[in-house]
């Protein structure tokens, strides 16, 4: 997990040792859980850069599970790539995805004979791999359909005089704006994007079939993934709601415990989506400043629980003080303060603003027509113009915010022990939300009285979203589209489901 | 005998200054600030594009994907002929220099179109139109603030324009000309914050997205020794180009280049990448108005001041 990561500290050294050193090109692949882990090893080292182009790279990042549908898009990228070639697979579940049907996703090591592996939890431990693909076999693919070429078919239009012709430019399933494989065909006249269709499922993991096929106990590793980049707002809500069946109610100490986890996820991701929408609209000082903050906040969130949250959200666990673990309250302070000066920086950026004011702009009761009542975007239509740059700032604002709440409870440490309900869970059915990173996770539950859940259905935010990218990108320019859908930080893992 | 060692004197400078861009890049560029990193960075990436295979891809214009990088480097090695780089230190000198250096940037545009066009694939279609709206945005204002110097010297000749800054540096009466020919630089050279028809994240490496191996090394080195030119002769237009007490001339050009060179870099890295229309917005309806003034202001001071000064 990201919070369990630990960045190692920056080593000084001479001249001589870059004497010898190779510098490898990488494209990379997220099959929906990797964009904090891939956007943490961008700009680790000066000899790992990462491009957009395969034709470029010598080496091929997949951080997997890689889906069904997936799998021929990514064998695809893997032949473009130049020789010669390595691919390195990344576990970015760190093994939760056997907890899946077999079907639901591909093999991988089937794909690519002889890649290299590495758990996802440590970026030093993928970076020192990465770093010497010489060591590994070559590139090998075996033999798959090519994907699906074919695009859509153009609208019929008038003809007029002058008139430009249209064309469809196919952007995705791999594709850096957002978190987790999207496609996109975009209708264009020239720069402009008329229209377009969404094709998802890239990413579609079966989440609730799955949780519905076993028992309550394992659904609750499956809830963690609802959301693979916040795994502990899909499980909180899932342990709330069968709380809710067994009408036991935590402690407010418990619940201000939940809630500061909750806010430290939530400031994680959207300090991570800061990075990646910085290297999306190439600004270097905004990257360099978030890179910085996403990376000491994640420092400090390796050092605050002494076991992970997800080992004590769960039921039957004795919750107390001894897990928090060290607090560094001037460290905190620091990182609350930089933030909110990132903040009033942003807010007179005009560069910033340049290419992120006035495009992308979300009505509010568009948003409320839609179901989205919380969370980000909806704060920024609410309080703000609603445009990327409103996003940006409702980003950092509620980030700023998640800081200082962490900091005030954690410092507080009123923490009484307690031990969580048992997972006997009566009949019943319970619906309830908790405040995910992109809005409000909500999960329907129905209990018959059996082993495992009866029903699940989770409303996901990124769900909600990609039903109004056509109205949201038409009309937009081909360069405004990728950063509007960009700023709307979109999990596909999450959208898909 | 001559030609051809100038030639290759010529090639070997716009080598070496290719490196110094992407050296100063290193030390500008996000990450781990190592010097040591930022000097042999670029040489560790020049010897992974030699490694790597040279890709044609499917149905793509063999002519016109093959020719491009040359044309682009055949270029730029004509254009650095005109750069006085000392007294009497000149590939050579027609009375038309700057005229000359102007006119032959537009083939480095038309080499950068014919990548993207050549590829057969829609990224770098995107990339050639963008690329032909870079062609028609600098040319005019790049024209009218090279116009301030001409008419100050009242000659083409770039070794003219350089002799008749010894009193003082165009830049102090004529900042404006300056500024309007950086920002165009960098449209030319395709620079951040006008790197959209080679933008990354947007259209996949844009008119290189194709490119692979030592053809994409003989552009990248095209683009930067491009953009050094373009330096050169900010140099020479504005600041005095070789002049400069003590040290010998080519020494003063020199770091005069490198010093512009960094500070440019340094300044581009504050914005982020703009789009291609609000490049044209800029060009048409702020530097183009904005370089006519320049011309008016540097009429008159050159009407009103004995030698313009």
């Amino acid at each position: 997990m990201i919070g369990n990561d630990r960045p190692t500290v920056k080593k000084r050294s001479g001249g001589l040792t870059h004497l010898g050193r190779k510098l490898h090109r990488y494209v990379s692949i997220d099959g929906g859980a990797g964009a904090h882990l891939l956007a943490q090893l961008a700009g680790r080292d000066p000899y790992f850069q990462q491009v957009s182009s395969p034709r470029h790279a010598d080496l091929l990042l997949i951080v997997t599970p890689i889906s069904q549908k997936l799998a021929p898009a990514v064998v695809a990228m893997a032949k473009a790539l130049v020789r010669p070639a390595h691919v390195l697979l990344i576990d970015a579940t760190h093994g939760i995805s056997t907890a899946f049907p077999r079907e639901t996703f591909v093999s991988v090591e089937d794909l690519f004979p002889g890649a290299a592996r590495v758990p996802g939890n440590s970026i030093e431990t993928i970076l020192a791999t990465a770093l010497h693909p010489e060591q590994w076999s070559d590139l090998s693919v075996a033999n798959l359909s090519e994907p699906d070429a074919t695009t859509i078919p153009l609208p019929q239009r008038q003809e007029l005089e002058l008139a430009t012709e249209l064309a469809v430019l196919s952007l995705g399933p791999l594709q850096p704006f957002t978190a987790g494989p999207l496609r996109l065909f975009l209708i264009c006249d020239g720069e402009q994007v008329l229209s377009l269709q969404v094709e998802a499922g890239y990413a579609y993991r079966r989440v609730e079939q799955a949780m519905m096929g076993v028992n309550w106990q394992e659904a609750l590793t499956l809830s963690s993934q609802c959301d693979p980049l916040a795994p502990i707002a899909g499980q909180l809500a899932y342990v709330r709601a069968l709380e809710q069946l067994q009408d036991w109610q935590p402690s407010v100490s418990i619940t201000a415990l939940r809630e500061a986890a909750m806010a430290l996820e939530r400031a994680q991701n959207m300090l991570w989506w800061l990075v990646r929408f910085a290297h999306i609209i190439d600004d270097a000082p905004l990257y360099e400043r978030s890179y910085h903050l996403a990376t000491d906040l994640t420092l400090l969130a390796s050092s605050v629980w002494k076991s992970f949250p997800l080992t004590w959200i769960q039921p039957q666990q004795v919750v107390g003080r001894g897990v928090i673990g060290t607090i560094d309250a001037a460290k905190w302070r620091r990182i609350a303060e930089s933030l909110d000066r990132l903040t009033r920086q942003l807010t007179h950026h005009r560069g910033l603003a340049l290419r992120t004011q006035g495009i992308g702009v979300l009505a509010p009761d568009r948003l409320e027509a839609a179901g989205i009542l919380n969370g980000p975007i909806f704060q920024a239509s609410d309080t703000g113009k609603g445009d990327v740059l409103s996003r940006l700032l409702a980003r950092l604002h509620i980030a700023t915010r998640d800081v200082f709440e962490i900091m005030d409870t954690l410092l507080k440490r009123e923490t009484a022990r307690e031990q969580m309900p048992d997972w006997n869970v009566p009949e019943g059915e319970v619906r309830l939300t908790v405040n995910g990173p992109r809005g409000a996770i909500g999960l329907h539950l129905l209990s018959q009285g059996g082993t495992g859940p009866a029903l699940v259905e989770w409303q996901r935010p990124s769900a909600t979203l990609l039903a109004l990218l056509p109205e949201l990108l038409a009309g937009q320019k081909l360069a405004d589209a990728e950063v509007i859908l960009a700023s709307l930080d979109l999990a596909m893992a999450e959208g898909d489901g | 005998m001559n030609t051809v060692l100038t030639a290759l004197f010529i090639v070997l400078v716009l080598v070496v200054g290719s490196y110094g861009i992407a050296v100063i890049e290193q030390l500008l560029a996000f990450g781990p600030r190592r010097v040591g990193a930022a000097f042999l960075l670029p040489l560790a990436a020049a010897m992974m594009l030699l490694r790597q295979e040279d890709v044609r891809p499917r149905a793509s214009d063999t002519f016109l994907f093959r020719s491009a990088p040359f044309i682009a480097i055949s270029v730029v090695a004509l254009v650095a002929l005109v750069i006085p780089v000392g007294p009497n230190q000149i590939g050579f000198d027609p009375q038309i220099g700057l005229f000359y250096f102007i006119v032959l940037l537009s083939p480095f545009v038309i080499a950068m179109m014919n990548a993207g066009w050549s590829q057969n694939a829609k990224e770098g279609l995107f990339a050639t139109f963008r690329a032909a709206a870079y062609l028609v945005s600098y040319e005019v204002p790049i024209g009218f603030a090279a116009i301030g110097p001409v008419m100050a010297a009242q000659s083409l000749s770039t070794e003219r324009i350089v002799q008749s800054q010894s009193g003082l540096w165009y830049v102090v009466w004529q900042p404006l000309g300056l500024v309007i020919y950086l920002v165009a630089a960098l449209f030319i050279s395709f620079r951040h914050p006008f790197d959209s028809a080679q933008a990354g994240s947007e259209l996949e490496g844009g008119v290189f997205g194709e490119y692979s191996g030592a053809r994409l090394l003989l552009f990248k080195l095209a683009l930067n020794a491009l953009f050094l030119l373009l330096m050169s002769m900010g140099v020479v237009l504005f600041f005095g180009g070789w002049q400069g007490p003590f040290l010998p001339g080519p020494i003063w050009f020199l770091l005069k280049t490198v010093a512009l060179t960094a500070l440019v870099l340094w300044l581009t890295r504050l914005l982020p990448r703009l789009r291609h229309d609000q490049m044209l917005a800029l060009s048409w309806k702020v530097l183009l108005p904005a370089s006519l003034v320049n011309i008016v202001l540097v009429g008159v001071l050159t009407l009103l001041i004995p030698g313009g000064r």
